[in-house]
């Protein structure tokens, strides 16, 4: 886990009103490497999720990725600079099949190209589709609407879509809320399987079991601060986290 | 192999194409028999229908495919009108040279009222949308150069081609079924392109497809320059046909009726607004000579087909139609979805 940083974040602070919801929050996801932000509910990890993504902008601070700083971008903006997210709830099109869902996202490729032209004839995004589908085991219900499919195909359909633009860092948002135990295991080694030399992950979760397995490198936010940050084990052992977060809500 | 690219998404796609060779197929009828009956009332009355067909069919673009409800479309369509005359009347007789000025001036007013209204969404946008339509009606209501409140008169006829001007019942219904024609196709065939298909993603789920890459606001505002391009058009027709323009083109009543006829019709469907027009509008011409309260059975009757047909007619009529050409040809039906209501 040497390799230089994908995304730093420095001193980020967000005020909703007289609210700190993110407070001088700094750390560092490294490339080709899984980073996990966590922290106990209203610990600030979806306002710091919702900022790196563009979602909203911070008051303060700023956020580089890949050397250039993306601070502020608007989410349209995101995925040409590399970046990608998933929702916590999921974000899809559910009255189109997921084989369109997939498309609408990988048209993103064709680089404007082809817009007034028969859908057909996009034939970069057309070929990503297959590969996704493939890829997450959507064969079956490709052609179902996204709103019929069962919660742990819709979950990893949030996934697919979000990968479908070939995003260097993918942003997951509580990827495996809602899912069983099996389909938790699953989803874990298929995010294990995507990380590479051409994928980073930052990943916001409360499953701790689920972080503490999959992650190489852990953020814990409490109460809109930074608490700790360090490889799982480390992470796990500091008592200011235990205190803060383990003691709270033991493995739910 | 399944294709997504071959099946017109959320909507009974085969079963509109047939419904719109059926309208046109119906409108080549009626001028047929128009035609060997002699007649020019109902020609000029069928002409008018096109033509407000044009208009609801740019309402449809933005309120059944992008989710944006226009309470100002007539703005467009009005605009196109005057430009029309104003060519037609000091610079030439020319049809398409009218036609293109048109065009221009729509594109460039769409541009404008684009930035301002796009902005904003949902009701507001209607509200924005409305107002534009309003404080641009006054400004020509009350601008002598332009007739002020009396609109222009005598209008000249079009030009067209050799042996052809608007003034002649039978060859300008059929130029402006053409032109109807183009429009509506342009307009299905670009709801199967990847634009049109963010169009309708614009309307399901703007924040989700922001985060594909697609700047959702640069996406509408084609859509709305688009439509009001179709409105301008439209409307550039209407003094070809009548001989005048008047302020009351850009107000409200003809924005409402574009609204209604897209909803009776079947919004979201593109053919739906066509039946709606063709339909409504006869209705008002036929009720409106018994009656000056013609607008309250136009009312009662939206209500009716709201609350009977949510879908519109062609929202009913499709999905029905849709299955027995399926069966036909034993084809599975595809679920069907349709465009939010407005509310």
């Amino acid at each position: 886990m040497s390799a230089s940083p994908i995304l730093q974040a420095n001193e980020l602070t967000v005020r909703f009103g007289h609210l700190v919801a993110v407070r001088d929050v700094s750390f560092n996801a490294q490339q080709g490497a899984i980073t996990a932000v966590i922290g106990p509910n209203g610990a600030g990890k979806s306002t710091l999720f919702n900022l790196i993504s563009g979602a909203i902008r911070p008051n303060a601070g700023q956020v580089m990725f890949q050397g250039r700083e993306v601070t502020g971008l608007s989410p349209h903006q995101m995925l040409g600079q590399g970046l990608a997210r998933s929702f916590q709830i999921t974000n899809l099109f559910f009255e189109l099949p997921v084989r369109e869902n997939l498309r609408l996202a990988a048209q993103f490729l064709e680089q404007g190209r082809g817009l007034f032209r028969p859908v057909s004839a996009s034939q970069i995004a057309c070929k990503r589709v297959d590969e996704l589908i493939e890829q997450f085991q959507l064969g079956p219900v490709a052609d179902e609407m996204a709103g019929f499919l069962s919660h742990g195909e819709q979950r990893r359909l949030e996934i697919a879509v979000a990968l479908a633009g070939r995003p260097r860092l993918l942003l997951l948002d509580e990827p495996t809320q809602g899912m069983s135990h099996s389909d938790t295991h699953r989803t874990e080694a298929l995010i294990r399987s995507l990380v590479g030399p051409s994928l980073s992950v930052l990943l916001v979760e409360h499953d701790v079991d689920l972080v503490m397995n999959l992650s190489d490198h852990v953020v814990v936010m409490h109460q809109g601060q930074k608490l700790a940050e360090g490889p799982p084990q480390v992470v796990r052992a500091n008592p200011a986290v235990q205190a803060a977060y383990f003691g709270e809500s033991p493995h739910d | 192999m399944h294709e997504v690219t071959s099946r017109s998404l959320g909507h009974p796609a085969r079963a509109l194409h047939w419904l719109a060779g059926l309208f046109f197929g119906l409108a080549l009828v009626f001028a047929i028999v128009a035609w060997t009956v002699g007649d020019v009332f109902f020609f000029r009355l069928g002409t008018e229908a096109l033509i407000f067909a044009g208009l609801a069919l740019s309402v449809d673009l933005l309120l059944g495919r992008t989710g944006l409800l226009p309470l100002g479309q007539a703005l467009f369509f009005g605009m196109g009108a005057y430009v029309s005359a104003l060519v037609l009347k000091n610079w030439s007789s020319s049809f398409w040279i009218a036609i293109a000025v048109a065009l221009v001036f729509s594109a460039i007013t769409g541009l404008i009222g684009g930035l301002i209204a796009i902005r904003s969404k949902g009701v507001y946008f209607a509200l924005i949308s409305f107002g534009l339509a309003q404080v641009v009606s006054k400004i020509i209501f009350n601008t002598r150069e332009l007739g002020a409140s009396d609109g222009m008169i005598g209008v000249p006829v079009a030009q067209i081609a050799p042996g052809l001007e608007s003034g002649q019942p039978a060859g300008f219904f059929l130029v402006v079924l053409s032109i109807l024609f183009i429009l509506y196709a342009g307009l299905a065939y670009l709801m199967e392109t990847p634009f049109g298909r963010q169009l309708g993603a614009v309307r399901t789920n703007e924040q989700r497809l922001s985060f594909l890459g697609v700047d959702p606001w640069r996406t509408k505002l084609a859509a709305f320059v688009g439509a009001a391009c179709i409105a301008g058009v439209s409307g550039a027709l209407y003094p070809m046909l009548r001989g005048f323009v008047s302020p009351e083109l850009m107000f409200f009543q003809v924005s409402g009726n574009a609204v209604i006829n897209v909803i009776v019709g079947g919004t979201g469907t593109l053919i739906g607004p066509l039946y709606g027009s063709a339909l409504l509008t006869v209705l008002r011409s036929v009720v409106g000579s018994y009656t000056a309260h013609h607008q309250i059975v136009i009312g009662i009757l939206f209500i009716l087909v709201v609350i009977v047909l949510p879908r519109g007619l062609i929202g009913l009529a499709a999905p029905a139609l849709q299955e027995r050409l399926g069966r036909r040809e034993g084809a599975v039906r595809t679920p069907i979805l349709h465009a939010d209501h407005p509310q």
